[in-house]
Formats: structure tokens, C-alpha cells, sequence
């Protein structure tokens, strides 16, 4: 799954097994998109599966349109049929991290 | 500016102070009391968004965090309500059951240790289905996980909730296997085999010496889990099976029958789930593309959708987990018994350990796109279950189903249920789609649970798991000697959490401190 290649290029191997689970780069909006938003929000997820009714692409790391203040604003107060997501899930550096790799346009991200 | 809801009992003075001492434990970071914070830890699949209010939030991120806030809050009577992820979809999300209790969300708490060679996994509260899922294709461990249909919440969370997943682990919480708890009173336990320190047999027998206590903090508020070993499953050399549909809704006795002395007998070993029409159709389609009529849906328009996606009314996998050779014993006797009762259709299926893999929990991949059904009716949607636990009886289970299905017609509702099968018994999982968009479809769920609840428990049946909503009616319905279960709940729950502050009617177990908010 797309998700899941993505996420383990960003994991340096490890030979011991207690070290956690994935950790992502420190606000890395890429990576933090992937681990937090990706079963949702990439191919086959339940967000892509709703949004891809009404809108192409339907996948929100394809998308050109989205502003950063709306992305955060979706995430935090929910919309359609995504609930809210906490503080406690996604904090605020990492949410603001995740919404300005998200409106940057794909072809401009590093 | 809302003014937030305080709990029974408690000033905003006293509040105050607490926060201070919540703050200096986790860091101010960490502490959320803004109204948006309390917007977003309620529940979304609400029936009444009136209700199950939290006051606040606090994430730590270690056991010794834990045990600070437990302290904290009995010195102040501050009701406390813990949450693994809080994507328990349909039974209240991340909301508390008293109004104004504060969230303890263990999120930030994401440590996995495997030991591959014993094919167990010791796990914080915080790790999701995908996060265990990804750990171990990314350190390419040979260890299969079993997720719930939604996977976005927490493998602990679901084991601590009876939740279910669907290979021959799908019994979640039979799979634990040692715990880590904080007590009310901050104290720090370790369950089984890890009450010895520094065993390491803590994740290989569950019981230790004495009494064995794992699953007096499953659906319990006697404590917050911490930690948590569970057993995964070695990765099959071979996974073959079939996808069968059957034409009608009697059909459903039959299919029960012929596969109860399949899983009795252990040939047939995952917890396989019969589901309708609805349970598939829900996920690709909406109800306004197919009638514009208010009320159950009619024979012919569930014909027209049966008849686009090639469904049956009823549909069914079956999988064999192992040697190639040990399936292929088994899979003619397995087809041969389905065969037998003329489904619709039989699709053989056949995995090979090295193979590409079908993006599906019955194959141990984590799944969000069973939660589109939250958009059938084409607005704010959600869902609440109702969910008795049956015998493996293809005649109960039918009477079980034309009583219910009478009901949602009764009440106006699209009937989406499932049966999944454990060794012994059935779980018959109902799920109402709700319509947030329509206040009299709305005003009707409730009344219709309460009388579903009634009508499963006039035939001796009473739900495994349930919605905030029902946690007090649902305790009620299990009155042997006059309630006799709940007051041993209870005088438990007093003795280990005097204060009561930890989950306060979490299962309708209330402590005395807060015995007037039953039922409310």
C-alpha cells in the first residue's frame, strides 16, 4: 500500500524491536501527513472513498487547492463525516506542520 | 464563549487549582480546557450532541504521568475518563459518560515492543491497528495483526472493549495477555506473569499465581491500562477460502447451522461475519441515489441494489489460516458444505505467503473505508450499534433477525446487521445509520434502541458492548438475583476507587460518589 512505502523509507532500521513505534521526523508535515492522515486520506481510505464522490483528485496530498488555515480548521472541528481530531491525537506544531506540506503544491514540495 | 460544564461536586475555584497541578505534571502543552478542545473530544456519531459533555483534556505520555493524574484528581474529586485513541466510532468516540468529566487521553503513549520469536507484542494505549501494522512491515517481522474494521483506533483500546477483527485471532481480547494498570489510587500493577519482576514469561501465560485479574479492566472502571501484551499471528504459509451470497434472507438458518460444527470442530478457525446487503451497499453507494422515500426501504429498491453490485441478502467470507497442505485438506469439505446449501455465488479465494495482499482486515491489513457508511444518507451521517450476543442456533438467530428487522421497519429504518461468529456463540451486530440532517428520523433512535434492548431481552439476550447512551440500560438487563452482578461491580468499584473519579457509569458501574447520575 502507498501509505505504508512511503512511511517505512522514512524509518531507519533498527535492530532492536523496543525502540517504539514509528516515529516520524520531527514536524515533518510529509511524514507526520502519512503516520497521522494516510489511512484515511491516501488510496483506499475512507476519506479518499467519500471525497472522490465530489471532488478530483480525491486524495488530499494530490490536491492543488487546499489553504493551510482550512486544512487545520477541517481537522480540528471535523467535517462531513470526519470527526474532529484532538490535541491529544495531533498537536498543534504538528497539525500547522501537516497543513502547510499539504498547501504547498505538489510540485513545489521538497 | 461557552462555559465549560463542570462535574457534580466541583467549584471552578477548585478547578483552578487542579489545573495547576495537571500543568505541572504533563506541561501546560499538553492540558487542553479551550472550547474547541471540548468540541472536538465529543462524540460525533452523537444521537443527542447534548449529552456526554467533557470538561477538558489531558495527554501524558508515561505510566508515572498516569499515576500523577489519577492522584490529582481523587484529591479533588475531578471525574477522570481514559481513552486509548478515542475512534471508538458508535459506542461514544473519545466522550466521557458524565457530563463534565475530564478526558485523559492516552494518544502520546505509542511504545511496541515485539518478540518475534514468541509472536507477542507489549503495547501502550496510543498504538493504532496501523501503527502496529506499519512497525511490523517496516522491520519486516512475520507477524499478522487482527484489526477491527475500522482501523484508525488503538489495538489495546479494542482488546479493552471486546472488539473484534476477523482472522483466527479475531476474538481480541481472548489474545491478551498481561497488563499494566494505574489504580485509582496511583498504585502501579502488573497483571499475570509480570507481577514477578522482571519475568519473562509476562506475555507467554496469562494467569501468574493466584488470582488472574486481565479482565477486570476490560469494559471495567477499575483502573487505566498502561500497557498491555497481546499475541499475534505468525504469518500463514497459505490463507484459501471462498466469498459466498445467498439469494434470501431465510437463508441465513441454513448458513448458520452448516458453519457452527465447522468452528466447533475446529476446522474453520477465524471468526467469520455474515453480513446483508447493507453492510457492503452502505460503503459504495447512498440511500437519495436509489428513492426519495422516507422510511425503511422497499423490497424493489433493495432488489435494484442487490442486482448492480452483484450482492446476495446475505454475504459471507470464509478463510483457511496455515499450511498449504493442511488448507487444501480442509478446503473441499468447507466447500463442499457451502455448496450444499445453493449460495448465489462461491468465489474461491488463494493467498500465498510472498504474494501480493488484498488490502483487507481478513488478511490482517487495517482498513478505514468500512466508516464511508457514516455518508449514507448523504449528509452527517455516523452509526450506533446494537449488538446481543446469540447461540449458534440458525433457528434463534433467524427468529433474532425477522424480530429485529420488523422493528426497523416499524421505526423507519434501513436495516444493516451482521452476525459474527466466536466458538461458541453468535454477536449480531446491528447497526443504525443515523441521519443527522433529519431531526424525526434522529428523535426516532432512540426510542427504537430502547426498544430493541427490551424485545432481545425478553428472549434472554443481552448486548456484549454498547453505546454511552445505553450503558445504564444495557447493566440493567443483567438482573440475576435481583442485580446481584452489579453490586459486587460496585462494592469493587468503591473499594478500589473511593473517590470515584476513574470512568464514573463506564458498563452502568457508578460509585457512590456518583450514584444520583445513573440513568441520567
Amino acid at each position: 500500500m502507498r501509505r505504508l512505502l512511503i512511511l517505512a523509507g522514512l524509518i531507519p532500521a533498527v535492530a532492536a524491536f523496543a525502540q517504539g513505534a514509528p516515529k516520524v521526523a520531527a514536524l515533518d508535515g510529509h511524514a507526520l501527513f502519512e503516520a497521522r492522515c494516510g489511512m484515511c486520506h491516501d488510496a483506499g481510505g475512507m476519506g479518499t472513498g467519500l471525497l472522490s464522490r465530489r471532488v478530483q483528485p480525491a486524495e488530499l496530498a494530490r490536491r492543488t487547492d487546499l489553504q493551510a488555515d482550512f486544512v487545520v480548521q477541517a481537522a480540528r472541528m471535523g467535517i462531513g463525516n470526519m470527526p474532529q481530531i484532538t490535541r491529544g491525537d495531533v498537536s498543534d506544531p504538528e497539525l500547522h506542520a501537516i497543513a502547510r506540506w499539504l498547501a504547498t503544491p505538489p510540485d513545489q514540495r521538497k | 464563549m461557552a462555559e465549560p460544564v463542570l462535574p457534580p461536586g466541583l467549584t471552578a475555584a477548585r478547578l483552578a487549582l487542579a489545573r495547576r497541578h495537571l500543568e505541572a505534571i504533563v506541561g501546560k502543552d499538553h492540558v487542553f480546557f479551550d472550547d474547541l478542545d471540548r468540541d472536538t473530544y465529543r462524540d460525533k456519531f452523537a444521537i443527542d450532541d447534548s449529552h456526554h459533555i467533557p470538561l477538558g483534556a489531558i495527554a501524558p505520555e508515561t505510566a508515572a504521568e498516569v499515576q500523577a493524574i489519577v492522584r490529582v484528581a481523587a484529591e479533588y474529586k475531578l471525574p477522570i475518563w481514559p481513552i486509548s485513541r478515542g475512534k471508538n466510532l458508535g459506542y461514544g468516540g473519545s466522550a466521557p459518560e458524565l457530563t463534565g468529566s475530564m478526558v485523559v487521553d492516552l494518544s502520546r503513549m505509542r511504545k511496541i515492543e515485539v518478540d518475534v520469536d514468541n509472536g507477542t507484542v507489549l503495547l501502550e494505549p496510543g498504538v493504532g491497528f496501523y501503527d502496529l501494522y506499519d512497525y511490523l512491515k517496516a522491520h519486516k517481522i512475520p507477524l499478522w495483526i487482527s484489526c477491527a474494521a475500522n482501523s484508525w483506533g488503538s489495538v489495546i483500546g479494542n482488546a479493552l472493549d471486546r472488539g473484534l477483527g476477523y482472522t483466527p485471532y479475531g476474538e481480541n481480547t481472548t489474545k491478551l495477555c498481561g497488563l499494566e494498570v494505574v489504580l485509582p489510587d496511583g498504585d502501579l500493577i502488573r497483571t499475570g506473569m509480570g507481577a514477578l519482576t522482571g519475568s519473562p514469561t509476562w506475555q507467554l501465560y496469562r494467569y501468574g499465581f493466584g488470582p488472574s485479574w486481565d479482565q477486570l479492566f476490560v469494559q471495567s472502571n477499575f483502573g487505566i491500562v498502561t500497557k498491555a501484551g497481546m499475541w499475534l499471528m505468525p504469518e500463514p504459509e497459505n490463507v484459501m477460502g471462498m466469498d459466498l451470497e445467498f439469494d434470501r434472507p431465510d437463508d441465513l438458518g441454513p448458513l448458520i447451522d452448516a458453519l457452527g460444527p465447522l468452528r466447533r470442530e475446529g476446522l474453520l478457525q477465524q471468526s467469520p461475519t455474515i453480513g446483508n446487503w447493507l453492510r457492503a451497499a452502505a460503503i459504495l453507494t447512498t440511500r437519495s441515489q436509489w428513492t426519495d422515500k422516507p422510511g425503511a426501504l422497499s423490497d424493489d429498491v433493495i432488489d435494484a441494489i442487490r442486482k448492480k453490485y452483484h450482492m446476495g441478502w446475505w454475504g459471507v467470507g470464509l478463510r483457511l489460516y496455515g499450511r498449504k497442505a493442511v488448507n487444501e485438506a480442509a478446503f473441499p469439505i468447507l466447500e463442499n458444505a457451502m455448496a450444499a446449501l445453493k449460495p448465489l455465488s462461491l468465489k474461491r479465494t488463494n493467498w500465498n505467503r510472498g504474494e501480493p495482499i488484498e488490502d483487507n482486515p481478513v488478511m490482517g491489513v487495517p482498513s478505514t473505508f468500512p466508516l464511508q457508511n457514516a455518508n449514507w444518507h448523504g449528509g452527517r451521517g455516523g452509526h450506533v450499534g446494537f449488538s446481543p450476543v446469540l447461540p449458534q442456533s440458525g433457528r434463534l438467530a433467524l427468529e433474532q433477525f425477522h424480530r429485529t428487522y420488523a422493528r426497523y421497519k416499524e421505526y423507519g429504518m434501513d436495516y444493516q446487521a451482521s452476525f459474527a461468529f466466536g466458538e461458541r456463540h453468535l454477536i449480531n451486530v446491528n447497526a443504525l445509520i443515523l441521519n443527522k440532517d433529519d431531526p424525526a428520523f434522529m428523535k426516532r433512535v432512540d426510542p427504537f434502541l430502547r426498544t430493541l434492548i427490551a424485545d432481545s431481552k425478553a428472549h434472554g439476550y443481552g448486548e456484549y458492548r454498547t453505546h454511552l447512551d445505553y450503558m445504564d440500560t444495557v447493566a440493567d438487563t443483567y438482573d440475576f438475583n435481583n442485580h446481584a452482578l452489579r453490586r459486587l461491580n460496585e462494592k469493587v468499584k468503591n473499594a478500589l476507587d473511593p473517590a470515584g473519579v476513574i470512568a464514573p457509569g463506564k458498563s452502568g458501574i457508578w460509585p457512590a460518589s456518583y450514584a444520583k447520575e445513573r440513568g441520567k
